[in-house]
């Protein structure tokens, strides 16, 4: 019987622990030096000093038969050296020039030789060293560097005002001597030009050049460069040879100059600077590592308000709102279901298995539903008893928390909500009310439809509406009263013909009716605007015809005015 | 590791030619063998001079010190800032360098070195006399030069080393670069506090940036002269040294009480030269600033208030005094005085005014942190940054209790951006004798082989190839 299955019976945890191990009996070592018996009676107890010493150890007893391999001075050359200086180094004699092991001694009468065989050797080694190839002459490397130009190349690619041919070969020497280490370079940058006039004219010695790393980069590279692209056209060089030829094409000193005076300034910064930099890179580091708490927060919250009121609560259903909007919502949840089947989405998630932290921003804005539904299943299931917060009116405000009698399905933006109170049902009225806007200079497109933005817009639409209607009704009033005072002047007239008097008292009522008459005209051309008094209508056609169409809400005062008056 | 096989060449790059460095300097010169550890031979640059049976008599090395021989005067053949000025006796000074310890006189004769019994008929009469002897005609030998060395001067040192020692090979290289190598350090900004000078040199690449290249004269002996004027305004009187060589015997003495010592006294005929006493006096201040005198550690100045409100030098008054005890008994317990001393190389306010002093008082731009300063505005920007993270302290007057935590400090609140890091080796020795060491590195690289200058090199070139080879 296994003892997985003895814990099975016991109902003992499976094998979670490992069994503790046997305990070990320690067997302290004997430490060399010591007798037996005298380390028996020391007890269990190790003494607290050591007993025996620490003793040197030699070379182990085998080597000792080995026979010393022996060392030579030796002269060696180094190929690295073109002078071929001979200096003297120890070094092993060579074994295969040997035999391993020394022949046994001839016979007495070739002692002769014998003495004189090692030597000959000894000869052949120091002779065959030389010939090997020193060790360290393969650390000689030197950069590659372009070819040097010829007086031809240079006087037809190279010659530049500010650098004379002599100063320029010295530059170029100096490059090779410090194998392009630019900080050696400029350090020991120190061309004297030659003087060839008047050496001893004290007076005329020109100030001596001084040549920043810049500036003999530039040089460099531009000479480096044409020397490249002169053995290689850049349309052969290979990938290597063009990218190092771009770059010192491309080379720029004086932003180099400039990122050296801000390097500079970098170095020499005050302590107070340093320290509230470090300040700052602490604060942002700060900031970063609470990014990510204030993200998954942020998503927490999100998911809390998208969360419609739970199920537990019935009263919202007992309306008949309330029900026709539960059934929306579950055949919209419905459609998108289907939707998303037929799309090919194979693995639609249980309602219960979609967390809110998987849904995505882009997820929720394009399938609010689902995710609503979704929720409401995930909370329901898991989250059963998440605290709900009662907000006062302040908070709320703060929050911008708000509760609408009917929320509508889905996203819509409040700037929409706002952009359609403006579209009337004529386009002609559209036009109206977009008139009235742009003359109160209120874009049709809100820039911050906040909440009391949006409902002190719709005042004021509701406003223009108004005012629309009753300038309507007021025209057809004064077209009314128009026609009914033609009709009277017609009857009065013919009254008068038929009496044979003319009243004196029509006669300034003439123009004024005229003039209303022309004004008419013009509101009628200019698509907008009711009777004008005449001062007005005089500088509108002066301004020109754009600003004809203006002034809705002045045209509809003054004939207010007008009205009033009479 | 098997004891019996050698190390594999590539592992340490090590190749020995059995090369002798010789390292000059102001207070001692120090010659070894290249690929040792320390130098063999650690000799005084000092010289002595003296009459003896109408002849002119040399001493050289710690011989100086022990006999005070009538009319001893002594010399040194190198000038305040480092550079020879008396070649004829610098050439000897050297060779007695490496001649007393390293190489050892020629063999003479083995008939006339009365070793062997030969009898007079049996002399044979036709020898071959080696009278051109040179010393170091089977060693190649490099030598070391401060930063600031004039060209004239290094040709005259490879005439010497060519034509007198007749050395197979020659290189002349830079003490700040070699105390870099020491530290393990290509590119380094070495502050070397010598005996006469403090310099402060920039390395890039192993080569020295000759723009950066600082030195001022606020050495070891500017230390000394600062001491002598606080002996001098001691209170309750002022302290005179009596060198050893005076004191015939002494008693103990209570501090601060004055010496019961009896003196030998020389007739002024017999009487050593006053620069021999000098030398002595100089000996004992050495042992004054090994035991008593003390860097004030920072981070402000001795002068300034510290945080607490408490001055610096209320602080330093608050600590325990040392006391020293001179060759004639004297001793006395020295307190804030003894960080007094040396505040002048960070601080030149801080100086001790001392009209008797050889040295004028020190200028601002003489100080530690100025040359510092002055230093890196001399090297291109991109390297600043570098160079404060890999400072090398070198040199036997730095090895002032406290230097390198002041200099920490002082290059921290200058530089308070980028990371300052001081590398100073802990070991006496490896602080004495950096340069030597990082010249004993170099010249037992297999690499470094191929710069030697040689003998035909020099012939074909002659002098000027020191300037070309040892850029």
């Amino acid at each position: 019987m296994a003892a997985a299955d003895v814990r099975d019976m016991l109902d003992l945890p499976a094998e979670g622990q490992p069994r503790p191990h046997k305990k070990q009996k320690v067997v302290e070592k004997r430490p060399e030096g010591i007798t037996r018996e005298l380390y028996a009676l020391l007890g269990e107890r190790a003494p607290p000093i050591a007993i025996n010493e620490n003793k040197y150890k030699g070379r182990p007893k085998w080597m000792n038969k080995l026979r010393v391999r022996p060392w030579s001075m030796a002269p060696f050359t180094n190929n690295a050296r073109s002078d071929g200086l001979v200096l003297n180094h120890w070094q092993r004699k060579h074994e295969s020039a040997r035999p391993p092991v020394p022949a046994p001694a001839p016979a007495p009468a070739g002692s002769q030789t014998e003495v004189d065989k090692p030597k000959e050797e000894e000869k052949e080694d120091v002779s065959k060293l030389p010939e090997q190839e020193y060790a360290f002459a393969k650390y000689n490397v030197k950069p590659r560097l372009p070819r040097r130009y010829t007086d031809d190349e240079y006087t037809r690619h190279l010659t530049s005002d500010d650098w004379s041919r002599e100063e320029t070969d010295y530059l170029v020497d100096l490059v090779t001597d410090f194998d392009i280490r630019w900080v050696l370079i400029a350090d020991r940058y120190d061309y004297q030009p030659r003087m060839d006039t008047k050496p001893d004219a004290n007076a005329l010695v020109p100030a001596k050049h001084h040549r920043t790393m810049e500036q003999l980069k530039a040089r460099y590279y531009k000479i480096a460069a044409t020397m490249l692209s002169i053995e290689h056209p850049p349309s052969e060089m290979s990938e290597a040879e063009f990218e190092l030829h771009e770059k010192m094409l491309k080379f720029d000193p004086d932003r180099e100059r400039d990122r050296k005076e801000l390097a500079a300034l970098q170095l020499n910064r005050t302590a107070d600077e340093v320290r509230e930099e470090a300040m700052l890179l602490e604060e942002l580091k700060r900031i970063t590592s609470n990014e990510q708490n204030f993200i998954t927060e942020r998503r927490e919250l999100y998911s809390r308000l998208e969360v419609p009121i739970s199920v537990g609560n019935t009263t919202m259903y007992q309306s008949s709102a309330g029900l026709s909007q539960l059934l929306q919502t579950l055949l919209q949840a419905d459609k998108s279901k289907k939707r998303r089947s037929i799309l090919g989405d194979s693995a639609i998630p249980s309602p219960a298995g979609q967390t809110p932290s998987t849904a995505g921003g882009l997820g929720r804005a394009e399938t609010p539903v689902t995710q609503a539904a979704n929720k409401k299943g995930s909370i329901t299931s898991k989250e059963p008893n998440q605290m709900v917060r009662t907000l006062t009116s302040a908070e709320e405000a703060r929050y911008g928390v708000q509760h609408h009698e009917r929320v509508s399905a889905g996203v819509q933006f409040r700037s929409d909500r706002a952009q359609r109170l403006t579209q009337a049902k004529s386009n002609v009225q559209t036009q109206k009310l977009a008139n009235a806007l742009s003359e109160l200079e209120i874009p049709v497109r809100l820039f911050m439809p906040t909440e009391r933005v949006c409902k002190d817009f719709e005042k004021l639409i509701q406003s223009v509406n108004m005012l629309l209607d009753a300038r309507k009704v007021s025209e057809k009033v004064e077209s009314e009263i128009r026609v009914l005072e033609a009709a009277k002047m017609e009857r009065e007239r013919k009254s008068r013909e038929a009496a044979g008097i003319s009243g004196p008292s029509a006669d300034p009522e003439h123009p004024h009716v005229k003039k209303e008459t022309e004004d008419s005209d013009t509101g009628l051309l200019g698509h907008s605007t009711g009777p004008q008094n005449t001062q007005g209508n005089g500088v509108q056609q002066g301004d020109g015809n754009h600003k004809r169409s203006a002034s809705v809400l002045s045209g509809v005062s003054d004939k207010s005015n007008k009205r009033q008056r009479r | 590791m098997n004891p019996s096989n050698p190390p594999q060449a590539a592992e340490y790059g090590g190749d020995e030619v059995s090369a002798i460095v010789l390292d000059p300097g102001y207070s001692t010169t120090r010659a070894g063998f290249a690929g040792e550890d320390a130098p063999k031979s650690l000799i005084p640059t000092y010289y002595g001079k003296y009459n003896a049976d109408g002849q002119e008599k040399l001493v050289f090395g710690d011989d100086v010190f022990v006999t005070p021989r009538p009319g001893l005067s002594i010399y040194n053949p190198i000038g305040k800032d480092g550079i020879v000025e008396d070649w004829d006796m610098a050439e000897r000074v050297w060779e007695h360098s490496f001649m007393s310890r390293l190489t050892g006189t020629k063999a003479g004769n083995p008939f006339q070195n009365g070793l062997n019994d030969v009898s007079a008929d049996e002399l044979p009469t036709e020898m071959e006399v080696e009278s051109e002897e040179k010393p170091l005609s089977d060693s190649p030998l490099l030598m070391t030069e401060p930063g600031w060395n004039p060209a004239k001067a290094r040709e005259k040192t490879i005439e010497i080393a060519m034509e007198k020692w007749d050395t197979p090979a020659f290189y002349l290289a830079r003490t700040g670069v070699l105390a870099a190598f020491a530290s393990g350090k290509a590119s380094a900004l070495v502050i070397d506090i010598g005996a006469s000078n403090i310099s402060v040199t920039p390395i890039h690449d192993g080569m020295i940036l000759k723009r950066g290249v600082q030195h001022s004269p606020l050495g070891g002996d500017y230390i000394s002269s600062q001491i002598k004027a606080i002996f001098k305004a001691n209170s309750p009187q002022p302290i005179t040294i009596t060198p050893h060589y005076l004191i015939s015997s002494k008693s103990a003495v209570e501090a601060g009480q004055p010496p019961q010592a009896i003196y030998k006294t020389f007739p002024a005929d017999k009487a050593p030269d006053a620069s021999y006493r000098a030398l002595l006096e100089e000996r004992t201040l050495s042992e004054f600033k090994e035991c008593v005198v003390q860097v004030w550690p920072g981070p402000t100045r001795l002068s300034a208030p510290s945080p607490t409100g408490v001055s610096n030098e209320d602080m330093a008054r608050t600590t325990p005094g040392r006391p020293f005890e001179f060759p004639d008994g004297y001793n006395q317990v020295f307190g804030v005085e003894r960080f007094r001393a040396v505040e002048s190389l960070f601080d030149a306010k801080a100086a001790i005014p001392d009209p008797d002093s050889s040295f004028p008082p020190p200028t601002p731009a003489q100080t530690i942190p100025e040359l510092v300063k002055a230093s890196l505005a001399g090297v291109d920007v991109d390297l600043r940054p570098h160079l404060l993270a890999n400072v090398v302290v070198t040199g036997g007057s730095s090895l002032l209790y406290g230097f390198t935590d002041r200099l920490n400090h002082e290059l921290m609140q200058m530089f308070p951006g980028p990371r300052v890091r001081v590398t100073a080796p802990g070991n006496t020795s490896e602080r004495r004798f950096g340069s030597w060491i990082g010249g004993s590195i170099l010249a037992s690289l297999g690499t470094f082989h191929q710069m030697w200058i040689s003998k035909k090199e020099y012939e074909e070139h002659g002098p000027n190839i020191v300037e070309k080879r040892c850029k």
